[in-house]
């Protein structure tokens, strides 16, 4: 309240003497003379709103200096509150003298703003929510600005409707201006650049990663053209921009095209508009990305095989052999986060045993790795003292064992049962040891078995028919035994003999 | 109290040791206020709560997407090389790293480039000169074409000089990449970042990671085994297969390939195992003793590598006793016992790696083909060398296919840099024997094994095979796709040390080569 009683003690002229006193008239005549333009431009807002069409080409000269102009009224409005309440304070009273002067250029500055703004938005291909929601923002800011004004010259009694008007503008103001970074620098422009950390304390959600393309990485569009799309277009054809009406951000959207009609003529490269564009030399009024370096050779070849194929979004990424090898888009490893709450379940049942055997075999059992509950079991460095007894052990376990390497180790056909117990084995390793064709007519039950190896044990040719049963067998070493390299093999084992 | 520790000894200072506070403290305690304690209040609390938001804070300091739960490498101290699973499930269990010191010609073994034999003798355009350093190289030097024919081997049709006709019966199993890169282009410091990811000193090698990420299985054998061969040390000297900042007991060991595999193994002579056993014990009983006392883990490292050797007297032996194999076995490796020679080593390699050993890492010396005298010579010295490894390296291929090894062995096959495709003109003139300079843009490394495409090649050079026109693959992407293979993302195998979470790739972005894996 002290500081509404200030203002209007203030405009009543008790302690300030304001230089313009005679010509209040001309003041307020002024005033209105400014609400010309600002209806002016509601109209145009109004009843010419921005449709992503590109228009005059002075339009958008003028246009261009809406970010430069803006700013000024930005700092002479947010300028006022601070020297009205920097002005309370005695010493600075003579601040407040300069509040109407900065409020007038504040509401001149803001009116040209906003007719040089919709001169961009009308004219320069933009359309969307966020163009709407700034320009209205704008209009409303200039206009609450030229209320401040003439309740501050004017109207004397009014102290509080004043106050509230400046905090509005104020809210306005910060909003509208938030509106246009995001149609300049994106609709995550504050948060893109978000440590993680603060980002997790204000519970802000990585936008960055919505924003990419839904489409299906395992089509060649999906893998291949969205991400071109992505990187090199979406910036003026994308869900803020629509430059030319076209949006670039999804295949259907590219499939409808813009005011010029499709871009995209399926299976006619010459006839497509975007292609065409594309190819065009730089600096032809034509050529895209506009004012931005071309498309990398890479990728234009991409997009003309692609448009060549059919350019469909069902084509899978394979099915265009000679494309380039997507240097543009390099093939990733992905780390998969280990979740050890669930190893630790899936352990679970197994972990027991496991230490108890790790402890009296130390170094020969562990799991295959940090994220899984399988076992690989590694006798061959106990050698001559790993035997058919020793084995035993391990048959509480037996199932869980995908690897098992026994080479060189004491084993005989006696541990046969013992490894058939073996069910889910990938590897198995038996090289040098004594184990015999016996042994072997008794392993059908492996039928997860990629890799056998049986060098330099004395088996024969009788078993090629009981492990050609190993349907998924895809290397069997069979060097140094009774089976001969050059014979004939089941047609199962057929280039699966390594000697 | 550090208020009274910042002043000189006063006689009420030392009346204050005894427990009670002296007259100025006293006054000091009594001078503070309720007003002091909400003031200090405010700023504890202040603390405190950037003290909860320091965790959330934390990764503002790390690179993006490298965080998360560390992995945990602890092990009993008294057993620090016992085995740990991968990360990841792995292709790879063991590494086989032939080295070629000296950095072998690329472009007289694996790069074919007809162009360049068609400009050999001109001279060397001015664009490959601008800009670059040269160890040797000055004015203006002419282009060398190959100095031996190509021609397409094997069922995959790669292009391979004839200087290697065994590794070429095997070339269906390689996999070479043709665009390694390397910022180096002086021997030592380039065979420091080829096997330490850092050029400088004191950083671990591949090696020593991998032990330190996996362990080893035969707990009687190192876990990381060295052998030399071509008559020198590499340039890099033994900072190659040093721990760095790693516990020491993760450092290579380098074996010797004739005589006592390691040095003072055997016992001294008199010396019976058991009386050795005794003594050992003893020596653990006063290490136990100073450990105790002083707690530093280097400490228990000495009892474990006492023991280690110990074990090793039996095993070792065993393990390098190349005449325990056959002469069939001799003949295909071109293996004498008795010399030291790259056959030997290769040999020894594979009875290693049959014996669960995690990595080992061959040396072979004198490939730096200068042109200097004959030794260097590319059309003499570079020819010896070629024999010396081509054999053994095939017969290592093959055995351990036909061992069903090579599926989870990873064999790696290069130097540190490539050579240019420009004569060197040492001192400007023509040299009397013909040779090549560094050329750190582009050199060819082959690899073979497990989770490899095999009879494939990535990446290219332009067609003079001087600089790299696809795929480039530097030396960290080499050693992050090998720990890939190994099981590991290569920013969680890492050792906190000076602040930083230490890793084999270092600081900058590596990136897995996920083109060449199956």
């Amino acid at each position: 309240m002290n500081v509404l009683s200030r203002i209007s003690d203030q405009s009543s002229g008790s302690t300030i003497t304001a230089p313009n006193r005679g010509g209040i008239f001309t003041w307020f005549r002024l005033g209105f003379v400014m609400l010309a333009p600002i209806l002016v431009v509601t109209t145009l807002v109004a009843f010419l709103p921005p449709d992503g069409n590109e228009r005059a080409e002075w339009a958008q000269f003028i246009g261009r200096f809406h970010p430069l102009l803006v700013h000024f009224p930005i700092a002479l409005f947010m300028l006022v509150p601070i020297l009205e309440i920097v002005g309370q304070s005695a010493r600075f009273e003579y601040l407040r003298l300069s509040v109407n002067f900065v409020l007038a250029m504040a509401s001149l500055g803001a009116t040209t703003a906003a007719i040089l703004g919709w001169c961009l938005g009308r004219s320069g291909g933009y359309s969307g929510s966020l163009i709407t929601q700034h320009m209205w923002g704008g209009l409303s800011v200039s206009i609450i600005c030229w209320v401040c004004w003439l309740l501050r010259t004017q109207l004397r009694e009014l102290g509080v409707s004043y106050a509230i008007a400046l905090a509005l503008g104020v809210g306005l103001l910060a909003w509208t201006g938030y509106r246009g970074g995001q149609l300049s620098l994106g609709r995550n422009h504050l948060t893109e650049h978000m440590p993680n950390g603060l980002r997790d304390l204000l519970g802000v959600e990585d936008s960055s990663a919505a924003l990419a393309s839904s489409a299906d990485p395992n089509t060649f569009y999906g893998a291949r053209i969205q991400p071109i799309f992505n990187a090199r277009c979406i910036n003026c054809h994308g869900t803020d921009k629509h430059k030319g009406n076209l949006r670039l951000d999804g295949y259907r959207a590219l499939m409808r095209g813009g005011k010029d009609g499709t871009v995209i003529q399926t299976g006619n490269i010459q006839g497509s508009d975007l292609f065409r564009r594309i190819t065009l030399p730089v600096g032809h009024d034509d050529f895209m990305p506009k004012g931005k370096p071309p498309l990398t050779a890479d990728e234009v070849k991409t997009i003309e095989l692609w448009i060549g194929a059919g350019a469909s979004d069902k084509i899978a990424i394979t099915a265009i052999k000679d494309a380039p090898s997507g240097s543009a888009v390099p093939t990733e490893v992905k780390f998969e986060e280990i979740d050890y709450t669930a190893v630790a379940k899936l352990r679970s049942a197994i972990a027991p045993a496991v230490a108890e055997l790790q402890k009296q075999f130390p170094n020969i059992l562990d799991y295959y790795s940090r994220g899984a509950a399988d076992l690989r079991l590694n006798a061959s460095i106990l050698g001559s003292k790993f035997g058919d007894r020793d084995l035993e052990a391990f048959a509480p376990i037996a199932e869980h064992i995908i690897v098992a390497d026994f080479s060189r180790t004491a084993i005989t056909d006696h541990s046969a049962t013992a490894i058939a117990a073996m069910k889910r084995l990938r590897v198995l390793r038996l090289m040098d040891t004594r184990v015999t064709d016996a042994t072997f007519l008794h392993l059908e039950t492996l039928n997860q078995l990629e890799s056998l190896d049986v060098y330099g044990t004395p088996i024969t040719p009788a078993v090629l028919p009981a492990i050609a049963k190993l349907t998924k067998l895809s290397h069997f070493y069979a060097g140094q035994t009774g089976i001969a390299p050059g014979k004939s093999v089941p047609y199962n084992l057929v280039g699966k003999l390594v000697f | 109290m550090s208020y009274s520790e910042a002043r000189p000894e006063t006689p009420t200072d030392l009346e204050s040791k005894s427990g009670l506070p002296t007259e100025v403290e006293l006054a000091i305690l009594q001078a503070r206020t309720r007003r002091h304690f909400l003031r200090t209040l405010g700023g504890g609390l202040g603390t405190l709560f950037l003290g909860t938001l320091a965790s959330k804070l934390a990764p503002f300091a790390k690179a993006a997407g490298a965080e998360t739960a560390a992995l945990d490498f602890s092990r009993d101290a008294r057993t620090p090389l016992s085995p740990l699973p991968p990360q990841f499930p792995a292709k790879v269990r063991r590494v086989i790293y032939l080295h070629m010191a000296g950095a072998p010609s690329q472009l007289e073994l694996f790069e074919h480039k007809p162009d360049l034999k068609r400009f050999d003798g001109q001279d060397c355009p001015a664009s490959f000169l601008a800009g670059k350093r040269f160890a040797f190289i000055s004015g203006v030097p002419k282009l060398l074409g190959s100095q031996y024919p190509f021609h397409q081997a094997g069922q995959s049709g790669q292009w391979i000089s004839d200087r290697l006709p065994y590794i070429e019966k095997q070339v269906d199993d390689i996999c070479f990449i043709k665009s390694m890169r390397t910022e180096q282009f002086n021997h030592a410091p380039a065979q420091l970042l080829v096997h330490t990811g850092n050029p400088r000193l004191g950083y671990p090698s591949f090696g020593s990671w991998v032990v330190y990420g996996l362990g080893t299985e035969n707990q009687n054998l190192p876990g990381f085994i060295v052998l030399l061969s071509g008559g020198k040390t590499p340039d890099g000297g033994k900072q190659l297969w040093s721990s760095g900042f790693l516990p020491s007991v993760y450092q290579g060991v380098q074996c010797r390939s004739h005589g006592e595999p390691v040095l003072y193994l055997d016992n001294p002579r008199g010396v019976s195992r058991s009386l050795r056993r005794s003594m050992l014990d003893t020596i653990d009983e006063i290490n136990q003793q100073t450990y105790a006392a002083f707690g530093n883990p280097e400490t228990v490292t000495r009892i474990a590598q006492y023991e280690m050797a110990f074990r090793m007297q039996l095993d070792a032996t065993d393990a390098m006793d190349i005449r325990k194999e056959p002469d069939s076995v001799h003949a295909r490796y071109g293996s004498k016992p008795g010399v030291a020679s790259f056959a030997n080593n290769c040999l020894v390699a594979r009875r290693l790696a049959e014996r669960g050993v995690r990595f080992i890492q061959l040396y072979h010396w004198g490939w730096d083909s200068h042109g200097a005298d004959a030794k260097e010579a590319l059309n003499l010295g570079f020819n010896d060398r070629c024999r010396e490894v081509d054999q053994p390296t095939a017969a290592l291929l093959s055995e351990l296919k036909s061992h069903g090894l090579l599926e989870d062995t990873l064999v790696v096959w290069g130097g540190e840099f490539g050579r240019t495709p420009m004569r060197e003109n040492r001192g400007g003139q023509e040299m009397k024997y013909v040779g090549r300079d560094h050329n750190p843009g582009a050199f060819t490394i082959w690899l073979a094994g497990g989770g490899i495409k095999s009879g494939i090649s990535y990446g290219e050079t332009d067609d003079m095979g001087y600089e790299i026109v696809k795929d480039p693959v530097e030396i960290r992407d080499f050693h992050a796709t090998m720990l890939y293979l190994l099981g590991f993302d290569h920013h969680k195998l890492n050792y906190r040390f000076q602040g930083l979470e230490q890793k084999l790739t270092s600081v900058k972005p590596a990136r897995v080569v996920a083109e060449i894996l199956t």
